[in-house]
């Protein structure tokens, strides 16, 4: 690659590139990432309905916020059953709303640190938002 | 040595950075693709299913930890090492360390480096960061991917250092505490040679290597199966083009920095004909290059059919194809 086409212009995430420079030795340039240059938007977008989705999964009761942050987190369940020093099967009833509220503080804690979240952003999820009566309401109803 | 001597520069990689940073500032005058180069750094692997991946994925770089291990190897340099049952204990000595004023190299939970943005931190327990020195309940940290020193707040480094899960860090840390006055590089340049070689050729497992790549093209067909949606699969084809060029490659997913180092090694060794086979690796990385662009296009525009899937795959055999023909000229004319 040519140092002119490794250039992109992006503070937000720098990277280091191998390039060719003009007298053909190849060495490294500091220049911003292409994809969060252009794609970090798209990232986002992506990343807001995931959270959207779970979000209504655990306010009705589907799932619990360990499945939340879970997924969320790109973890698996053999992962995060690994990181938090618990046997597979008993994690995978935590990721039940029912086996969720039965949990001590100790053990949530447990998982919110490796979620590197507070104990009460676990618990608000289970809190369902209601409705804002003074939302306008789809056509039609 | 003091957090304001301590030279920082940023790098492609993680490991190969904090190696070489050590390094340089030890008074070893060594870059990034030599170290790279030495310790056999190229590779590929494909894993299709596995129980710590939410996803099949692959890898373009050797086993982490191996940089270092190789490159010691190789040239005589000791590394003093050490891992920690118990936390407490682990960051105390990395106190002690840097009271003596030694920068210590720690391997981390990507995930918790609270200084970079969130879109880019993920688990992924083989990070390296150089720990520089401490002020108050904060470390500063020389981390390759950030352009300059940083702060680390002590509770968030613990957590890193003491992550579980797969290849969990245990408080890895590590320092050179011997580097011989007089390195035989050429001797070193043509073992990683070799030893690049007969990884991405020979090793008899179907999802490394060359076949490894083969192994990504066939299969790439078949990610829709693991996908919660489109939105799912669409952020993992994009994840080619992360894993390429962003998670600290040097771009091509670590083919121009081999290409430099190839370059580099062409005047060690004094063969000239290596300089061609740099030229034509950092071809190969633009081909790679493309691999990724179009990845993250057809990511972007949920363009997932299998028709588009199976011209991705058919990017990747031409690159197993040019590659495979590639590393065996190179053993031929290395041996």
């Amino acid at each position: 690659m040519k140092e002119k086409d490794g250039v992109i212009d992006c503070p937000e995430q720098q990277v280091i590139l191998y390039v060719e420079k003009e007298d053909g030795k190849y060495e490294p340039i500091q220049t911003g990432s292409y994809i969060t240059k252009n794609f970090l938007d798209d990232y986002e977008l992506k990343r807001h309905h995931l959270e959207d989705t779970l979000k209504k999964k655990v306010e009705s009761g589907e799932v619990s916020p360990v499945y939340y942050y879970m997924i969320l987190e790109d973890l698996t369940l053999s992962e995060l059953s690994a990181r938090v020093g618990m046997r597979k099967g008993k994690v995978k009833k935590h990721l039940e709303k029912l086996h969720f509220f039965s949990l001590d503080t100790e053990t949530i804690q447990r998982y919110a640190e490796v979620f590197n979240v507070s104990v009460a952003d676990m618990l608000q999820l289970t809190i369902a938002v209601p409705a804002d009566p003074e939302a306008p309401k789809p056509a039609g109803q | 040595m003091s957090t304001l001597s301590y030279k920082h520069k940023m790098a492609a990689h993680c490991e190969s950075g904090a190696v070489t940073s050590l390094l340089n500032n030890a008074g070893l005058d060594i870059t990034e693709p030599l170290v790279f180069g030495i310790s056999s750094g190229i590779f590929f692997g494909y894993f299709h299913k596995m129980k710590s991946f939410a996803f099949p994925t692959f890898i373009v770089r050797n086993k982490p930890g191996s940089m270092r291990t190789n490159l010691a190897k190789r040239l005589g340099i000791k590394f003093h090492t050490e891992k920690f049952r118990d936390a407490e204990k682990g960051m105390q000595k990395l106190d002690e360390l840097l009271d003596k004023n030694i920068p210590v190299a720690v391997q981390v939970d990507f995930f918790y480096m609270d200084y970079l943005p969130a879109w880019e931190r993920v688990h992924i327990n083989v990070h390296f960061i150089v720990v520089v020195g401490k002020e108050g309940s904060k470390y500063i940290i020389s981390d390759s991917y950030f352009p300059k020193l940083v702060e680390l707040e002590a509770e968030s480094l613990r957590k890193a250092r003491f992550a579980g899960g797969n290849m969990s860090p245990k408080g890895f840390l590590f320092y050179p505490e011997f580097i011989p006055d007089k390195v035989n590089y050429p001797k070193a340049v043509r073992k990683g040679i070799r030893k690049s070689c007969f990884f991405m050729l020979r090793i008899p497992m179907p999802f490394l290597g060359i076949k490894g790549i083969r192994m990504f093209a066939k299969k790439i067909v078949t990610w829709p199966a693991f996908a919660r949606d489109t939105e799912h699969l669409s952020h993992e084809i994009m994840k080619i083009n992360i894993l390429l060029e962003d998670q600290g490659t040097g771009g091509a997913g670590f083919r121009y920095m081999f290409a430099t180092f190839l370059q580099q090694a062409s005047a060690i060794l004094e063969i000239p004909e290596l300089n061609s086979f740099s030229k034509e690796m950092m071809e190969i990385g633009d081909g790679w290059r493309e691999i990724s662009l179009f990845a993250a296009r057809i990511g972007k525009n949920r363009d997932l059919g299998p028709d588009r899937l199976k011209e991705l795959g058919d990017m990747l055999l031409i690159r197993a194809g040019k590659e495979e023909s590639f590393f065996r000229r190179l053993h031929d004319i290395i041996h």
